[in-house]
């Protein structure tokens, strides 16, 4: 059995108005205090390069994507959100995608592609915002996928970095 | 033109000012709530349409006219359309005859000089008591032409809060007349010249007990029984939408504003600006309507800073506390204006 005693409540505090006062003082010093909200679409999210945001294809220095459309990532994909077609190219890799897509409404953004891909072709971005009109919309094609390498840059170090972090060195760069 | 033509101009001009400044005030609370809240929380508030979300207010007019208009089964078609108008109404009456200035000199014309305010009744509290009391019926129709046991019980409590509230708010509204010698609220601002003839120093029992009262008859925070959403949904409006829903809280909107109105003048000095006896009269409307924005603060201040009572505890507070302290208090005026003591 559990007796719970009431608290014997002061004059002071039986008269009610000096407590609201008290209150009313609290409150009245949280109207200047600093706002928590972050004002989302002017203040976005700070990201990082640990950051997993949708995946990009990204496009080397000399123009063309480093995917050879071998279909590692459309078999690692557990949402079957990637479409691979290959083509023959004249370029010395021999194969390359004619179609690449994401569908963005089925991507989970677990970056199992990421790591499935052998050539280093496919890295989760920091973009993480995603809505339009229609579902056909969301269904990213190769040319919005490319992403000039600069702008992958600091996620590419950080995925060389992870994997390589049981090594002695890391000169397979 | 015949003097009583300029007479209807002046009229039309002063009813237009008074009544725009009252709605524009009421729906400039509903935005001065939601930030306030906001602030108190540490928090934003509406801040996406237009400057600092100042124009939040016309979104949400142009909103309640676009959204369906219900009317549930059952209920009573006609009172149940019948009672946001009743509700809205009297508020808007009562600010008649409130006095936002002293007389103001016109330029050309006939006349001298007119009083800001829209008319000046001898018997203008009477009125406004009178008047604004009947804003109960729009909440009682409400809740029981909905059809739904909460709109009921918030009617019911509604009714029951308003009228034992109302004996506190008039008895301490009858120690200020009794000092004053009139009900006539410009007559009673008059009596109140200095800043230390201010009635809340003559009366400071009177002017506590009004405050309260004023939370509790205006149906806000803390003793907002008759909308207690916790407990009734929504209260006496769970099942109106739309306009309809609008109106009662333009109504709400409305008799706050009459009620800090209402506060000022009797307590507070109406227009008089403290220390400076002939303030010009654009001075005295800014004294007014700073300290009427005082009290709507207030409201807005203790609502996010209480927690609600319970509806027991509002009803032994109002019969076993204030009126009891209210009918000392005016017993004692009564003895001390009669036998020519004067209490200061």
């Amino acid at each position: 059995m559990v007796i719970v005693r009431r608290k014997e409540l002061s004059l002071r505090e039986k008269l009610y108005l000096p407590e609201i006062a008290r209150g009313l003082s609290i409150t009245f010093r949280k109207l200047f205090e600093k706002k928590i909200t972050r004002q989302y679409p002017e203040e976005p999210l700070p990201t990082n390069e640990v950051t997993r945001g949708q995946p990009r294809l990204v496009v080397k220095d000399d123009g063309n994507i480093a995917c050879v459309s071998c279909g590692m990532c459309e078999i690692a994909c557990p949402a079957y959100a990637i479409t691979i077609d290959g083509g023959e190219t004249d370029r010395t890799i021999e194969r390359e995608p004619v179609r690449f897509d994401i569908d963005m409404l089925r991507c989970i953004l677990c970056g199992f592609c990421e790591e499935a891909c052998p050539k280093d072709a496919i890295f989760m971005s920091n973009e993480l915002e995603l809505a339009d009109y229609t579902r056909s919309a969301l269904v990213y094609d190769i040319n919005k996928l490319k992403r000039p390498k600069s702008a992958l840059q600091k996620r590419i170090d950080y995925v060389y970095r992870l994997n390589n972090r049981w090594r002695k060195s890391s000169s397979t760069r | 033109m015949t003097p009583m033509l300029w007479n209807v101009l002046i009229w039309f001009v002063k009813c237009n000012v008074i009544y725009g400044g009252l709605l524009g005030t009421a729906a400039g609370m509903t935005l001065a709530e939601r930030k306030v809240s906001a602030w108190m929380q540490y928090r934003h508030g509406p801040n996406r349409v237009g400057p600092w979300g100042l124009l939040q207010p016309i979104a949400d007019g142009v909103k309640f006219f676009f959204k369906e208009s219900l009317t549930p089964d059952g209920a009573n078609k006609w009172l149940f359309r019948f009672a946001p108008a009743v509700a809205a109404i009297p508020a808007m009456l009562t600010i008649a005859v409130i006095p936002f200035g002293p007389a103001i000199p016109l330029p050309f014309g006939p006349f001298e000089s007119t009083n800001f305010g829209v008319t000046d009744l001898d018997i203008g509290l009477m009125y406004l008591l009178s008047i604004g009391g009947l804003a109960i019926y729009g909440v009682i129709l409400g809740g029981w032409a909905s059809n739904s046991k909460f709109s009921l019980l918030g009617g019911l409590r509604a009714s029951a809060q308003m009228i034992s509230y109302e004996l506190t708010l008039i008895l301490s509204i009858l120690a200020v007349v009794a000092i004053s010698g009139t009900l006539s609220l410009r007559g009673v601002v008059e009596a109140q010249p200095d800043f230390f003839e201010w009635n809340i120093f003559h009366q400071p029992l009177a002017f506590i007990l009004f405050s309260i009262a004023a939370f509790a008859e205006t149906n806000r925070h803390p003793f907002d029984f008759a909308e207690c959403e916790p407990e009734l949904v929504s209260g006496f409006h769970t099942e109106y939408s739309s306009m309809r829903f609008a109106l009662f809280a333009l109504g709400e909107y409305c008799a706050m504003v009459v009620m800090a109105c209402l506060w000022t003048t009797l307590f507070l000095g109406g227009y008089k600006v403290p220390f400076w006896a002939d303030a010009p009269w654009y001075f005295c409307v800014v004294a007014f309507l700073a300290k009427t924005s005082l009290f709507l603060f207030l409201y807005l201040w203790v609502r996010w800073t209480l927690p609600r009572f319970r509806f027991d505890q509002l009803m032994g507070l109002g019969w076993k506390v204030f009126l009891p302290l209210a009918l000392a208090n005016l017993f004692l005026t009564g003895a001390a204006v009669s036998f020519g003591v004067d209490l200061w």
